[in-house]
């Protein structure tokens, strides 16, 4: 049990106790009642003040009885009615201090909320992630969170990290989970052929039979998932590893499937603190090259005795009838939130029959809905994308792995992002310092990640008895999650601003400052693979989604480095909605052509072995799909952009359950004024009511390319320079 | 005609003979650059061109446009003299 011991000091107490206690009074001569919280009433007892101290600190036995007995008469001379644990454990910590046990004091500290922050939390929502809904099940969320965070920086990072995270230098994702790895890819075929056999769980599913039980074995799968990572779980190759399933289904019958497996996805608000599990779905028009000779795997987890080149057809058909189900949208015609589709875009897909078809499909739900992706695999690259835009490259290893592709499962254990423009304002302009801070800051990531990684593979080591069971658990030789295969990931916010500071330019604003920030990601990106050779593992850049460390590092900036951050940051400072550029990316409001930005932004991408993705804002414009198909084409030819979304905005009516296109304050059917705006975030669409002030800050900025497809179209060259 | 840019790096076994013809067109009064992927800035450069495979040669106008490239392959001395030559007449 923990320590939440409440106390009392009695209403009548011996007069002895009134005048103080003297070394001769015994601790139990003291009449207060300790409530404890597994709901007993104890004695006020001394020697649990020692107790404590013996086990959670280095303090000396005679030490920690002087403490517990001055303790013990400041209360009794105290005119204090109710003593509480956290009181208690607060006044030994001042006298640890008063000892100079700075240490000892560290290592006894209580986690925990104030009282007001509780209550605060109860009542109002929380906008640090826009994905986590306002309910008592959210509310456990955030609690269980803020105690992990806690603990993450005092006990499993160093001091030095934990206080560069603090200070606002770097920021360490997801702190609240710091128990778990950071995001994930697996197969389907992993539960197609060892059924849902999960440590912990009471009972064990064979491999399913029939197409519906597959779902709901992933369904289940991804729920289990969900509470071992902090973030993502995507799944590769959906509709083709399906498609064993499928033989024979009509089109009506697959189209119920896809909207079952849509409807599952988007509807998991019951699941971890009433979070939608953040899904990706890959899809592939065509058979994917190293999956073409691949025995496939059918019901009951048997190999069908074909290989899933075989299987092209039934993968295609579910691919469409799942876009059939994204262009409906939810029961008020809105957008489904998730499961993402990100549909691969390689040399394969153009040689493959059908493929303008569906690009018109997809494109027409881009267009519609917002909810594809299109993600560039050019030249012999296959990749897997995870988590908004995290991507992993498959290397020579993997692509042997794809014989048996149960084995294909991936992971970043963590992300930390560096805060750009602060490396700039320490900088004062001067290229030496500029560069070799860049390096101090990655430096400290790496650090960062050691730390983690210790920590995950302490818990890993206690194997299925332990708190990541489902992480260790061993179907097919080896553990679910394959450390040797993770990733360790560096983001980056504020690259824009970080020229700005430096050279007086914005990037879009000259080609030397476009230039500059190139050479800021080239840095880090042989910073990476020094580091990577050094230590072993695979850091990678990766263009943080940054939901809230934009905004977060904006604030602590103002803060640390006013006035002249106060003439850097963008968004609005007299309404607190202030933020830094994401990523890489070009100012928001900077007035490109949609097709220019990709081209720019997708000269960084190369560089960030991660993934990244370029957002082209639509606003109210509804482009054609011949128009975005075209777009997708020219980019997939003429860019290094390694993946786009086009992001409509949309305002739903709580009173009459419609969705009009454009943000409005008012419905457009009924005229209600109860509307929620909806729109893409960062990688993912949610409710704008639920963001945090620096993204609503962002949202006034985006330039919207109103109409900009569809009068350009023919115009549209993609050049260098 | 603006300037010759020539990307290589350390690890790569085409790139000796594009240093070569380098030289050979500096001898010529032609400016060469030289970007070493390994750095800073020869991976910048590299990838404001979008260069992903080494050795590569990009031939500028003076507006800094480009005229030719060459990605991962070695042209012959003859075959960049022609396209500079073409480009000055």
């Amino acid at each position: 049990m923990s320590a939440l011991i409440e106390m009392k000091v009695e209403e009548a107490r011996p007069t002895g106790v009134r005048q103080g206690l003297t070394e001769e009074i015994e601790t139990t001569d003291m009449a207060l009642f300790v409530r404890t919280s597994d709901e007993a009433m104890n004695d006020w007892d001394r020697q649990r003040i020692v107790d404590a101290l013996i086990r959670e600190t280095y303090v000396d036995l005679d030490t920690a009885k002087e403490i517990a007995r001055e303790v013990e008469d400041l209360i009794a001379t105290s005119k204090i009615r109710m003593i509480t644990a956290p009181l208690i454990r607060e006044l030994v910590d001042t006298k640890l201090v008063e000892r100079g046990l700075e240490q000892a004091r560290k290592m006894h500290t209580r986690l925990g909320m104030p009282l007001y922050d509780v209550d605060q939390l109860i009542l109002h929502p929380n906008k640090e992630n826009a994905n986590v809904p306002h309910g008592p099940e959210a509310t456990n969320l955030t609690l269980a969170e803020r105690i992990k965070k806690e603990y993450a920086l005092l006990s499993v990072f160093s001091q030095e990290i934990a206080d560069a995270h603090m200070r606002g230098d770097l920021h360490l994702h997801d702190l609240g989970f710091v128990d778990r790895p950071y995001c994930s890819g697996q197969s389907l075929e992993y539960i197609k052929r060892f059924g849902l056999s999960l440590p912990n769980s009471i009972a064990m599913a064979k491999p399913a039979k029939h197409p519906e039980v597959l779902l709901a074995h992933m369904v289940k799968f991804a729920a289990a998932l969900q509470s071992h990572f902090a973030g993502a779980i995507g799944w590769d190759s959906v509709n083709l590893f399906f498609a064993p399933y499928l033989v024979g289904m009509s089109d009506r019958e697959l189209e119920q499937l896809a909207q079952m497996m849509i409807f599952e996805f988007s509807q998991q608000a019951v699941a971890r603190g009433g979070q939608a599990i953040f899904t990706d779905l890959n899809l592939y028009w065509e058979v994917p090259k190293h999956f073409e000779d691949v025995p496939a795997i059918g019901p009951k987890g048997e190999f069908t005795g074909k290989t899933y080149s075989e299987y092209m057809e039934e993968s295609q058909r579910f691919a469409w009838a799942l876009f059939n189900v994204y262009l409906e949208g939810d029961g008020s015609g809105r957008p489904f939130f998730f499961p993402k589709p990100l549909v691969h875009i390689t040399e394969k897909f153009f040689q493959t029959p059908g493929h303008a078809d569906f690009l018109d499909h997809i494109c027409e739900v881009a267009s519609e809905k917002g909810n594809t992706y299109f993600v560039f695999d050019r030249g012999e690259t296959a990749k897997i994308s995870e988590c908004c835009r995290l991507s992993f490259k498959l290397e020579q290893t993997d692509l042997e792995d794809a014989r048996q592709p149960w084995k294909m499962r991936y992971c970043a254990l963590q992300n930390v992002t560096l805060n750009l423009p602060r490396i700039a304002y320490l900088s004062k302009g001067d290229d030496t310092q500029l560069f070799s801070k860049i390096t101090e800051f990655v430096e400290m990531a790496v650090r960062a990640h050691l730390e983690k990684k210790l920590f995950i593979e302490k818990l890993l080591s206690l194997g299925e008895k332990g708190p990541l069971a489902l992480l260790a658990m061993d179907r097919d030789g080896s553990p679910y999650l394959r450390m040797h295969r993770a990733t360790f990931l560096i983001g980056m916010v504020g690259l824009n601003e970080l020229v700005q500071i430096h050279t007086g330019q914005e990037m879009h604003q000259s080609r030397q400052a476009f230039k500059f920030g190139l050479k800021v990601i080239a840095h880090m990106k042989l910073l990476t693979e020094k580091f990577g050779q050094r230590y072993g593992m695979r850091f990678v850049l990766e263009q943080t989604p940054a939901e809230s460390t934009a905004y977060r590092f904006a604030k602590l900036d103002l803060r640390y480095h006013s006035p002249k951050s106060g003439h850097i940051v963008k968004g609005d400072i007299s309404r607190g909605e202030v933020y830094y550029t994401n990523s890489t990316y070009l100012n928001n409001s900077a007035v490109l052509n949609p097709i220019e930005r990709v081209r720019q932004e997708g000269l960084f991408h190369p560089l960030i072995e991660g993934g990244a993705l370029t957002h082209i804002w639509l606003g109210e414009a509804r482009p054609s799909k011949s128009s975005l198909a075209n777009f997708v084409i020219k980019t997939f030819r003429q860019s290094q952009n390694d993946q786009i979304a086009f992001s409509p905005e949309f305002t739903t009516c709580n009173l009459c359950n419609r969705t009009s296109r454009g943000l409005r304050t008012s419905c457009a059917y009924c005229g209600s004024k109860d509307v929620d705006g909806i729109t893409r975030i960062t990688g993912y669409f949610t409710k704008i009511s639920s963001w945090n002030k620096g993204k609503i800050g962002e949202l006034r900025n985006r330039y919207r390319n109103d109409a900009f497809l569809e009068q350009r179209e023919e115009g549209i060259v993609l050049k260098a320079g | 005609m603006g300037s010759i840019k020539i990307f290589v790096k350390a690890k790569c076994p085409k790139c000796p003979a594009v240093k070569e013809i380098g030289m050979e067109l500096k001898k010529e009064g032609i400016p060469v650059f030289h970007y070493d992927l390994d750095t800073i800035e020869g991976l910048a450069e590299a990838s404001y061109y979008s260069v992903l495979s080494t050795p590569s040669i990009i031939i500028e106008d003076d507006e800094e446009r480009e005229v030719i490239s060459w990605r991962g392959v070695v042209p012959s001395l003859q075959e960049v003299k022609q396209v500079l030559f073409g480009a000055n007449s």
